[in-house]
């Protein structure tokens, strides 16, 4: 007997879910594997891998947790186009076959789980934190709204790293920064709380830095949450040329009334 | 050198290329100062001078001024740099780690200066008589 879902609607068709295979352990190279999964209103890509996984092949491996387009985990290639299985839904991509690919431009672990060690490594290289000489944060860098309005949209990054799998320099250089890590360095250079920008300009006007990038825009044609990681690199390389000839300061928000704690409040 | 000096010369370059380029297509046969002009805008049955001149001796006469000569120096100059530091941009993306781009960088400076030392003597020979 079928096993159909709870929580969905009724079955509208079947779609065959063409599946890249990959097990380092056993394959030499990765082969497609087809699943005829029957989808109900409402049902994503994830459910539909979900429904792969615990009724027609429980080998098949996928990352993912929050199913609700959050956590960033389950980004894969459907349809030859970077997206979150969880935000995709079966019938409105309008197809009776579905092709599901790991992201590109990693090592693969298995399957459809990529290696996103690359991807964090770069996060990591351009400092994503404020950055200022204090040790001690006794109290908070004042930020109004309208300053923090210059950086916001990408605030909203969840590190999915689909911007880095459609991004084409990404793919010929393997050095590259990427997108995900120059946008998240333009966030905090454009924070007003930030006096970071002098150690992360090493990094970012290196060789395999922003001036890599060719302004082809894939990153954010295909992030989820609406970020423009293109957008910031432009304004990196707009701050980098002006660096050339006056150096780049930024101001360093002061600290506002020193924190109390709760009792002193009372 | 940091990149971005590299790169910010290299967006230069690229619109010098465009000025010089017009100057260098344009001027001679529109807009150059003689009146030997043999280019004309043909309106059906009649026919309108545009400008210009195209014989060879009047092209030589203007390109052997000093003027036109430091232009063909600048030109060249602009062309090796945006064309040698691009296919650097371009192979350090395609071949990556320390030696290659020591290998890139180096094997790019020496293509560039061998052209632009050949390019340079063919604009100092024709300066002074030769070509």
């Amino acid at each position: 007997m079928e096993t159909i879902l709870k929580g969905f609607g009724e079955v509208v068709k079947t779609v065959t879910f063409r599946v890249r295979r990959y097990d380092p352990e056993k394959d030499k190279s990765p082969s497609y594997k087809e699943y005829k999964v029957p989808v109900q209103k409402g049902m994503t890509v994830l459910d539909g891998i979900l429904y792969i996984k615990e009724n027609l092949d429980h080998s098949l491996s996928a990352r993912y947790s929050c199913r609700m387009g959050i956590c960033g985990s389950c980004g894969m290639i459907i349809n030859g186009r970077e997206r979150l299985a969880c935000q995709t839904q079966i019938l409105e991509l309008n197809k009776d076959l579905i092709k599901v690919d790991p992201m590109g431009n990693y090592a693969l672990i298995k399957d459809l789980v990529p290696d996103l060690e690359k991807l964090f490594k770069n996060h990591r290289a351009v400092k994503p934190y404020i950055i200022r000489e204090e040790e001690k944060a006794d109290a908070e860098y004042l930020q109004k709204p309208e300053q923090r309005e210059k950086f916001a949209m990408f605030t909203e990054c969840i590190l999915c790293g689909l911007c880095v799998s459609a991004c084409p320099t990404n793919g010929a250089d393997e050095l590259y920064l990427g997108p995900q890590a120059l946008a998240q360095a333009f966030r905090y250079i454009a924070d007003n709380r930030d006096l970071g920008f002098n150690e992360r300009l090493n990094v970012l006007d290196s060789k395999h830095g922003v001036w890599r990038c060719h302004f082809s825009g894939s990153c954010s044609d295909v992030c989820p949450k609406g970020v423009d990681p293109a957008l910031a690199i432009q304004y990196l390389k707009g701050l980098l040329t002006a660096n050339v000839f006056v150096k780049h300061q930024q101001e360093g928000a002061a600290k506002g009334e020193p924190r109390k704690s709760v009792l002193e409040t009372l | 050198m940091r990149e971005s000096k590299l790169m910010f010369l290299q967006y230069l370059t690229g619109l010098l290329i465009l000025i010089f380029g017009t100057f260098h297509f344009l001027l001679l046969s529109y807009l150059a100062p003689t009146t030997n002009k043999v280019l004309y805008l043909y309106l059906g049955n009649t026919h309108q001078l545009i400008g210009g001149t195209l014989y060879y001796s009047t092209v030589k006469e203007i390109y052997t001024t000093l003027l036109w000569g430091a232009m063909f120096e600048a030109f060249l100059t602009v062309l090796v740099y945006h064309a040698f530091n691009g296919f650097r941009v371009i192979l350090s993306e395609q071949f990556q780690g320390p030696r290659a781009e020591k290998i890139i960088t180096y094997t790019m400076l020496v293509i560039a200066l061998i052209i632009f030392i050949y390019g340079s003597r063919t604009i100092v020979v024709l300066l002074t008589g030769g070509g």
